[in-house]
């Protein structure tokens, strides 16, 4: 049996431990010696991240708002107005006006894009099930505004963003996609091929 | 002549140049520009956030204020818990119309210059919740706010970078403007009258009064429709597979008369005129004596209560049985005296559907409030925002031009005034419920909450005191009560899953898990192996993250303020590392889907997480063994405290870690094996005693436990595909289910009810948090105020799940 308020002196021990260990790490971490990460399993304790200075890593699945992406070749949106991404959306924040042509008729584009951003719940819904990898979730969280009428509904316009910046945020998930792309689109193994000239 | 300019005078120049030397300030506009930046420096590097959460996003600000993001370093770490020291309202999370008023008081009560800073899309917009009836569109229908963080929910950082957005705003401010500010007039506190009222508007409201607000449902293209309940029968039409359920239905028929027992589905139907009887020989004779789950279903002239019964045994299965009764005037004698557990579900049937309960003793709107207008879960109910019965919304496509929820309405706000609503009725501007009347001279009433630090979320005890103990308390919830199952039933299957992670925030993969199941079993879906690993480790990532912090709390509820409890959740952030590098967020994972998972572990995910399970998290979980549970005030805060025992802990249908703290060796996974939990070897942690000290020993003993489940899954996990199919519309046949899991909280169960179409047509979460609350009058009665936040702690609840 310890005596009465044995715990208590060794739980403030901890404290102090933690305040000392504190600066010691620190002095390691500013020697860039190595097991003094933020994050990782690698990292001895968690160590503060100095925003603004630096950042956590970003994983590539992170989820903020979903962006349009267009070809970064041609200029032109992904997007056909399939309304797939509006149909899985849970809070229901997609709306899309398809584009119509001279005849009247419906075309393959959106004519309007629009995002209730302050109601849309970031889950990626729409992403995961786009099936010409149109509709992304986008890595940018640095969004805090001074002003809210205007800026909540995200128009075609706010929202598109270069295929080329897709790759770099989703580098795995694009070179997927575009793999994936090329195979179905690929010709046929079965057609015969034309024979070689000479 | 020409004419010459006047030639400047040399001696006024020398003298202008010699003021500036030597006065440093010579014009009014100089001295303010002056002392700005001093005032503004000292006050945007002094922000005292008022200490108030209201749902998701508060975790994250709780997060952003813990060792790893240390809001300190801008300045801003010294939470208030009292409105009067603080200058700074994180509006962090939804915002309700039971909640508003409180809000608005607040603000209200901080002094000049104030700030709102406005975190997450449901305090910015009212969110995925928005077209809920319980919501309000976003905070700044009611507050000047000053800066918007979007996200859902923001991330720590994206909360820094909209506290560094806020102190730009102050640095540019004049402190004669700040000054100026203090005459900023209050605003006037919102009253709750059939619907939200806004004071300002109570003159239009007045004007239009009686004049069909009604009318509105009447025109509606699209009704919601009600289906007919399904067909009961006797019981002899029950199939083969039905023959437990059967056998129970015959020994209780023989008992209460042999027509009053009838069988629909794979339920019992009992006739309500001998339920009280029947309900007393199912505990009593029968040894059911676990009401997991009492609810209530919708259907054409029909209201049919639901109740899912157990025995803690544990032999024999779920016993589902029904009472019916008519829709318009409905009457069904209560069972809260057989059953206690049951004493706040019927009371949420009632609030929510209408089902009147006979000698209830005590049968009150729970998660409304009195005088709301209407019993939102019936499915002709209809509100502000209602657009069609099903998602998705025929206006979103095609012909998607966008029009907000506001516009669409005639109040400009997600309100709904019954016709012939007259405003002046509304009680005047008062903060003392009107209903503490037990006041005597010995006995003094006390309101803990909403806003209070220890409340865990917007939670209110009321209390009755004599001296410093407990005479009687009652929980009063809704104050985040988010209309999850309103929205639930209109939206498609997939689409619950993301609102699942909003239930109870902290443990969003395992709710997930639980719905996933719970809808797997009803279409019959089957799961790849692999998808069940990373399931289990997932579910159990998670038991331990919600052990951690709900420890770290419960020593902020005993008066540790803070330290201990930001170690506690320091290797929490390291698993919401995983959780985001797999699902893409912290906390709103949205990981699994029906017969799998959405996506495959990323590269790097199992070696870390084996190193964090074999080392870091056990390391853990001993520092928190080693100091605190011989610890000296841990012992004398909380051993004896909130005695819950054995009979009472099942009669009030507590489950999870206050069940087993009680000395019932009953867990789900061991007791009902869901996923592949019959695979790994692990015990069932229990403790004598049934008080607070017992429940901190189960949840340090069940880390240990779900460690081991994770060291073999981790060992275990087989290659191959993590989902059979991702569709995002599905159609489980007609039919229902009652489902659950071990949820870190206790038993999360879903009940649903499919008409086979693509959303569920009845749709009701069993919270674990909620139901756990049952028996918190019984624990704190005799004890000390500062026991009651002591038991609270040790209950642990999230507001999300209780209220909904």
């Amino acid at each position: 049996m310890r005596p009465w308020g044995f715990f208590l002196v060794r739980g403030m021990g901890v404290t102090f431990g933690r305040l000392f260990n504190g600066f010691w790490q620190g002095a390691r971490r500013a020697a860039g010696l190595p097991g003094t990460e933020t994050h990782g399993s690698g990292a001895t304790g968690v160590f503060t991240v100095q925003y603004p200075e630096e950042r956590l890593p970003i994983p590539e699945r992170f989820r903020v708002l979903p962006v349009l992406i267009y070809e970064e070749t041609t200029g032109e949106p992904r997007c056909t107005a399939c309304g797939i991404c509006a149909k899985a959306c849970p809070p229901q924040c997609i709306w899309i006006l398809q584009a119509k042509g001279e005849d009247g008729k419906t075309r393959n584009r959106p004519e309007e894009f629009s995002i209730e951003a302050n109601v849309c719940m970031n889950c990626g819904l729409c992403a995961e099930f786009c099936p010409f990898d149109a509709i992304k979730m986008d890595h940018r969280f640095e969004l805090a505004d001074t002003v809210r009428k205007g800026r909540d509904i995200l128009n075609l316009q706010d929202l598109l963003v270069s295929s080329e910046y897709h790759a770099r945020i989703h580098p795995k998930g694009a070179a997927k996609e575009a793999e994936a792309r090329a195979r179905k689109s690929a010709p046929k193994p079965a057609a015969p091929a034309a024979p070689a000239a000479g | 002549m020409p004419l010459m300019p006047e030639p400047p005078i040399p001696a006024a120049d020398a003298l202008d140049e010699e003021v500036r030397r030597h006065v440093v300030v010579t014009r009014w506009n100089d001295l303010i520009a002056t002392v700005d930046p001093v005032t503004s420096w000292g006050r945007r590097s002094s922000l005292w956030p008022l200490q108030f959460g209201l749902a998701c996003c508060a975790i994250e600000m709780i997060c952003t204020a813990a060792s790893r993001f240390d809001i300190a370093r801008f300045g801003a770490e010294l939470f208030r818990p009292s409105p009067r020291q603080a200058d700074l309202m994180i509006v962090s999370g939804t915002v309700t119309k039971k909640m508003i008023p409180m809000i608005v008081r607040l603000w209200d009560q901080m002094a000049e210059p104030k700030y709102v800073l406005s975190m997450g899309a449901c305090a910015n917009g009212g969110g995925p919740f928005k077209e809920g009836y319980n919501v309000v569109s976003g905070v700044d229908e009611f507050l000047p706010v000053d800066v918007w963080v979007r996200g859902c929910p923001p991330t720590p950082q994206a909360l820094l970078n909209g506290l560094m957005e806020l102190q730009k705003k102050i640095d540019e401010e004049s402190f004669v403007g700040a000054w100026k500010r203090r005459r900023r007039p209050e605003v006037e506190v919102p009253a709750l009258g059939p619907d939200l009222v806004d004071r300002r508007q109570i003159p239009d409201i007045r004007a239009a009064a009686g004049k069909g607000e009604a009318q509105r449902l009447v025109e509606m293209k699209l009704k919601p429709v009600l289906k007919p309940a399904p067909k009961a029968g006797p019981l002899s039409s029950l199939e083969a597979s039905d023959a437990a359920l059967k056998d129970a239905g015959m020994k209780l028929a023989a008992r209460v008369g042999a027509d009053h027992v009838q069988a629909a589905g794979h339920a019992l139907v009992v006739d309500r005129s001998v339920w009280g009887q029947a309900a007393r020989v199912l505990r009593g004779e029968m040894g059911y004596d676990f009401l997991a789950n009492l609810t209530a279903a919708d259907y054409e002239g029909t209201l049919e209560v639901a109740c899912h019964l157990y025995r803690t045994d544990q032999t024999g299965g779920q016993l589902a049985v029904k009472v019916r009764t008519d829709r318009e005037q409905s009457e069904v004698p209560s069972v809260s005296a057989v059953w206690p557990g049951a004493d706040m579900q019927e009371r949420e049937a009632w609030d929510l559907l209408g089902v009147k309960f006979t000698g209830h003793p005590n049968l009150k709107r729970i998660l409304l409030w009195e005088g709301f207008a209407g019993h939102p879960l019936r499915k002709d109910w209809c509100e502000a925002y209602y657009e069609e019965p099903r998602k998705m919304f025929s206006s979103r496509w095609k012909e998607g031009r966008v029009r907000p929820g506001e516009t669409r309405v005639r109040w400009g706000r997600n309100v709904i005034y019954p016709d012939g609503f007259d405003p002046s009725t509304l009680p005047a501007d008062d903060a003392v419920p009107a209903d503490s009347g037990n006041a005597d001279d010995r006995h003094l009433p006390v309101s803990l909450g909403p806003q209070h630090p220890s409340t865990h979320g917007v939670f209110q005890v009321r209390a009755l005191l004599e001296g410093e103990r407990i005479v009687k308390l009652e929980p009063v919830m809704g104050y985040l009560h988010r209309n999850h199952e309103k929205i639930g039933e209109r939206n498609t299957w997939i689409m619950n899953f993301p609102y699942t992670d909003r239930l109870d925030y902290l443990t969003s993969m395992a709710n997930n898990l639980a719905y996933a199941i719970a809808v797997e079993r009803l279409a019959g879906i089957k799961v790849p192996e692999r998808a069940e690993y990373i399931r289990v480790i997932m579910a159990e990532l998670t038991r331990v993250v919600n052990h951690l912090w709900s420890i770290g709390f419960l020593l902020n509820d005993i008066g540790a303020w803070f330290t201990p409890s930001l170690y506690a959740i320091e290797e929490r952030e390291l698993v919401l590392d995983l959780f985001e590098m797999a699902a893409g967020s912290r906390m709103m994972c949205n990981y699994m889907r029906f017969s799998g998972v959405a996506a495959d572990l990323p590269e790097g995910f199992l070696p870390a997480a084996r190193t964090l399970v074999s080392e870091r998290l056990p390391r853990a979980v001993d520092t928190l063994d080693k100091y605190l549970t011989k610890s000296e005030i841990v012992g004398s805060r909380l051993r004896g405290i909130g005695v819950l025992p054995r009979d009472r802990a099942i009669a009030h249908s507590a489950s999870g870690p206050v069940l087993r703290a009680s000395g019932v060796a009953y867990d789900i996974r061991k007791a009902e094996p869901y996923s592949i939990y019959d695979r790994f070897k692990f015990d069932v942690v229990t403790a004598p005693g049934g008080d607070a000290y017992a429940r901190f020993l189960v949840r340090l003993g069940e880390i240990r436990e779900s460690l081991k489940i994770l060291d073999q899954a981790l060992a275990g996990i087989p290659e191959g595909p993590v989902i059979e199919k991702n569709q995002y519309l599905l159609r489980p046949p007609a039919g229902e289910v009652y489902s659950r899991c071990e949820n870190p909280k206790g038993e999360l169960g879903f009940y649903l009810v499919s008409d086979g179409e693509g959303s569920p047509y009845r749709y009701h979460v069993r919270a674990p948090s909620f139901i756990n609350l049952s028996a918190f009058d019984e624990m704190c009665r005799g004890h000390l105020v500062a026991d009651v936040m002591a038991i609270l702690g040790s209950i642990d609840i999230v507001l999300g799940e209780t209220d909904r």
